[in-house]
């Protein structure tokens, strides 16, 4: 009955603008005695026992106390490099719930049953994308209980989760709401909602996150950023389980309580909150098939192959993304690490991947790059030190700064500098035994550098040397020329970036200077990236692993005949073991 | 005895079950958790079950008047061994490992199979019949089997050949040799003789003992014990230090090596190898204090040359921290795994 009016007005708002007001305000849709859809009324849980608080103490000054604090004011020693900051208790603000927009959540000390017991669930899988860790395996299921005892009764402070007379409970009755099945329809349904609810101002026309991302805050006056909707393994509601759309389902029910996400119950209908979900769901990135990534339990993250491979062209290298070539390409999911072994130190690093493809003919190597960057920052202030400086005595944050000079407080605050692209890749790399890999960021020495490929927002392509962990860079103004940015463009919170360099040969190029690109051998690669708005900047910077390119060769004619060679060759044993057989039945030796 | 078997036959014929429902991915492979640092045992306590549950089934099937063959026991169990060596093991091992496991416990089964003349025979029986191929079924099979064999190796050995990206095996020096003395910030430390100057009792002595005392409690958890909270301010001595040493950890290591010193920090999935788990026994609680010393004021670049492949991106902590923040970071660390630091003696 709801979700036929709902769905009518549904229907009149895609037909005109001005009737989605009037639709959705009169098909504003509440169930009995005034709840909105999809939510029952629930009793506030009994206080834990005195010994529950007291065994949590201890749980919580071995291991939440350096990043909450004493009281619980989310201002433990390790805050002030954080962002987002560890939540502060005192007001009972929590993020990821079940209850309605401005609840308490769920928590009860006697109860960790799914979906009806937030706070658990919060400290059981952790807060994805920030610092905050699972901690099954680590705390048991009573350590968990006993710590959030301690928490919710002594930390919370400016309310009390047993009183009667200011605290109520609406609870989502998420168990008893059968998922809607992800059809075409259903998203695109979600798709013209996410507008019409103006899902996109905050969250980026492509869901990026890149909407109104600068100007908003938290309860507490720290810099916040809208979720990225294609990388679901970062929703802190995820729940380790990034592709199931009833997380989605829930935090759009509930609304983020601290942050300007609201809760949407009141405006859309169940049926509504379920497409919506399940677009935002399909934007989540997924593999070549449709499939969602496989994600490696141990972090939490899309596993990684270390393989960047690169195929085989003829002719150009097509600059156009949507090529046969590139769409056919295998992409794979570089994961990007602060840099903080040299000063600036890159505490807070907002790139935490990129996405690599990569094709090759007989004289160049193209990697396209992509990676989501909410911002797109061009220099305004001129970099304090050349980019070549690799040893900066700099003075950094200092580390008890208390919220005013804190990371979080500061974030967005910086000079803007340019986004950048960095592939470094080793030199002389076949000097190295195969899986050898030169040392550290830098490069090894002056025997073993490393070669320095970077591009800025500017659309400057500069080629360095890199000769040692702690050695300045050289500046290659005479390679230069070799390279060329087939693409440099920023959409809707996302860089595509291209670009070309030579694979090198000993009449052209310089073997001691160049990496030499050869088919069928890993080449060690590394990847830096910079956020201009971040501050990023020289060697504040985001920094991947090494990887290997691994340029595929065509396939050579042996692999189609030797196989059949071989399988005649079986045969011909076959029938030898089988004539020696009959023989020796018959009473004949061979 | 007949119980005994049937409550083995119980646990094989569960445990297959769940190895089948990991291997076609109904059942999540960390159901049952593989606890770090207790894997192996774990692993091996697991197979030995398995192998209990195989005597029972094996025993219950012959009770029942349908006796396995013993061709078929012993191909099963090595297909079992592989199968558990590639599904449940997390994280996953490269293939050229499970390659040598395989061969062994190939010879193991061989040996068991080949154990006396007429269990051999057992074994070679079915192979025999399909050879000589006396009864019509045994006539299709050999058929059968002419026209697979060429195929299925004419197919593995074109697998073999295509050209393909696997990523290249790495091996890692773990613990590689120290230095007889290292210099930090211009003064020189010789590692069997230097002392923690914050491993000291309320009075300011160095005192093992007492430190020993204080350091959280092994078990899950790892939590302190109830009366030695390092954030009590009336401590004095060894937890005052602990305190301190904590938030030089949470404002500079934890990025990398976890909130709960684990090695799972919130930047340590982009590195390879993730950094160093200290909840692990193989890692400080194996090692003298002095040598973590080393190891933290130096970083990934004081490795020495045979410290191959060099892939530890580990800052030389010199560089930003102070000799006595270092120290404090090490008690730190010993405090919060629970775990002593090696003596020399």
């Amino acid at each position: 009955m709801m979700n036929s009016v709902t769905r009518k007005a549904g229907f009149g708002a895609v037909t005109a603008f001005g009737v989605i007001l009037i639709a959705t305000n009169a098909g504003t849709v509440f169930a009995q005695g005034g709840l909105p859809e999809g939510f029952k009324k629930g009793e506030l849980a009994a206080e834990p026992s005195a010994e529950m608080i007291e065994a949590g103490k201890r749980v919580y000054f071995t291991k939440c106390v350096w990043c909450h604090g004493v009281d619980g004011a989310g201002d433990g020693p390790g805050a002030d490099r954080l962002w987002p900051r560890p939540r502060n208790f005192n007001q009972g603000t929590f993020k990821i719930r079940h209850t309605a927009s401005g609840e308490l959540p769920l928590f009860d000390a006697k109860k960790p049953v799914a979906g009806q017991n937030d706070l658990f669930e919060t400290v059981t899988h952790g807060l994805p994308g920030s610092a905050m860790p699972p901690w099954e395996g680590i705390l048991s299921e009573e350590q968990r209980l006993q710590v959030l005892s301690f928490v919710t009764t002594q930390l919370v402070k400016d309310r009390k989760f047993t009183d009667k007379q200011s605290e109520s409970q609406t609870i989502l009755n998420l168990a008893e709401l059968k998922p809607k099945a992800a059809s075409e329809e259903s998203k695109k349904r979600g798709s013209e909602l996410i507008v019409e609810k103006k899902c996109v101002e905050c969250h980026g026309m492509e869901g990026r996150g890149d909407g109104n991302a600068f100007n908003l805050k938290d309860d507490w006056g720290f810099s916040i950023q809208p979720a990225n909707w294609h990388k679901c393994w970062n929703f802190r509601g995820s729940r380790q389980d990034p592709y199931n759309v009833s997380n989605i389902f829930r935090t759009f029910s509930t609304g983020v309580n601290g942050t300007p996400m609201p809760s949407f119950a009141d405006n859309t209908s169940v049926d509504e909150r379920w497409d919506i979900a399940n677009f935002v769901n399909s934007l989540c990135e997924r593999d070549a098939e449709g499939k969602p990534l496989p994600i490696d339990p141990l972090s939490d993250k899309p596993k990684i192959n270390f393989v960047i491979p690169s195929d085989p062209v003829e002719g150009e290298i097509p600059a156009d993304i949507e090529h046969e070539a590139w769409q056919k390409a295998p992409k794979r999911y570089v994961a990007m690490g602060g840099q903080i072994t040299h000063k600036p130190r890159n505490f807070v690093n907002r790139i935490d991947d990129i996405w690599v493809r990569s094709l090759y003919n007989d004289k160049h190597i193209v990697y396209l790059v992509e990676w989501d960057d909410r911002t797109k920052s061009v220099a305004e202030a001129k970099l304090p030190w050349a980019p070549t400086q690799v040893n900066i005595d700099i003075k950094e944050q200092e580390p008890k700064t208390g919220e005013e000079g804190s990371i979080a407080s500061n974030q967005n605050k910086y000079a803007v500098y340019n986004d950048a692209i960095a592939i470094e890749t080793a030199v002389k790399w076949k000097e190295l035994p195969s899986p050898i890999k030169p040392r550290y960021l830098f490069g090894t020495n002056e025997q073993f550098p490393v070669d320095i490929v970077k591009w800025e927002a500017d659309g400057s392509v500069r080629a360095f040397l890199g000769t040692g962990w702690d050695k300045d860079f050289v500046e290659r103004d005479t390679y230069e020329e070799n390279l060329k940015v087939l693409k440099g463009e920023w959409k809707n919170g996302r860089w595509y970036v291209m670009i070309q360099r030579p694979v090198g040969n000993k009449k052209d190029q310089d073997y001691d200077e160049d990496t030499f690109f050869e088919v069928g051998q890993y080449i060690p690669t590394v990847f830096f990236a910079w956020d201009g708005h971040n501050g990023d900047a020289g060697r504040k910077m985001a920094v991947s692993a090494f990887y290997y390119t691994f340029m595929n060769p065509p396939i050579p004619q042996e692999t189609y005949i030797y196989p059949v060679v071989i399988a005649f060759g079986v045969v011909l044993l076959e029938g030898w073991i089988l004539t020696r057989r009959a023989n020796r039945k018959k009473g004949k030796t061979l | 005895m007949k119980a005994l078997m049937s409550l083995g036959a119980l646990v094989g014929a569960m445990g297959l079950l769940l190895l089948a429902g990991m291997i076609f991915d109904v059942v999540p492979s960390n159901t049952v958790r593989l606890v770090e640092g207790y894997m192996p045992m774990q692993m091996l306590i697991e197979v030995a079950c398995y192998v209990a549950g195989f005597t029972g089934l094996s025993f219950m099937l012959s009770a029942m008047g349908m006796p396995m063959p013993r061709f078929w026991q012993g191909i099963g169990f090595w297909l079992f061994f592989m199968l558990y060596l590639k599904f449940r093991v997390y994280p996953p091992i490269p293939f050229s490992v499970r390659a040598m496991y395989g061969t062994v416990s190939m010879v193991a089964v061989f040996m068991w199979i080949s154990a006396s003349e007429e269990d051999w025979k057992k074994f070679k029986q079915p192979i025999m019949n399909v050879l000589d191929a006396q009864t019509g079924m045994n006539k299709m099979m050999r058929y059968l089997y002419l026209v697979l064999i060429p195929i299925l190796v004419g197919g593995f050995s074109y697998n073999a050949m295509v050209p393909k990206s696997e990523e290249p095996v790495e091996l890692r020096t773990v613990h590689p040799a120290p230095p007889a003395s290292t210099k930090v910030h211009g003064k020189t430390y010789v590692l069997q003789t230097s002392q923690s100057p914050y491993r000291v009792n309320p009075e300011g002595k160095y005192d093992q003992e007492y430190s020993n005392a204080n350091i959280v409690e092994q078990g899950m958890g790892r939590l302190m014990k109830p009366n030695a909270n390092p954030w009590d301010d009336k401590n004095q001595g060894y937890l005052k230090y602990v305190r301190e040493g904590g938030e030089i950890f949470f404002q500079n290591c934890h990025f990398c090596h976890g909130d709960n010193l684990n090695g799972r920090g919130l930047h340590a999935f982009a590195f390879n190898p993730i950094p160093a788990n200290f909840t692990d026994p193989g890692t400080i609680a194996q090692l003298q204090e002095t040598f973590i010393f080393w190891r933290v004021s130096k970083g990934g670049i004081g490795l020495p040359n045979e410290g191959f492949p060099w892939a530890s991106v580990m800052p030389p902590w010199e560089q930003h921290l102070t000799v006595d923040e270092i120290w404090k970071v090490i008690l730190f660390e010993y405090w919060h795994t629970g775990y002593y630091p090696r003596t020399w003696d």
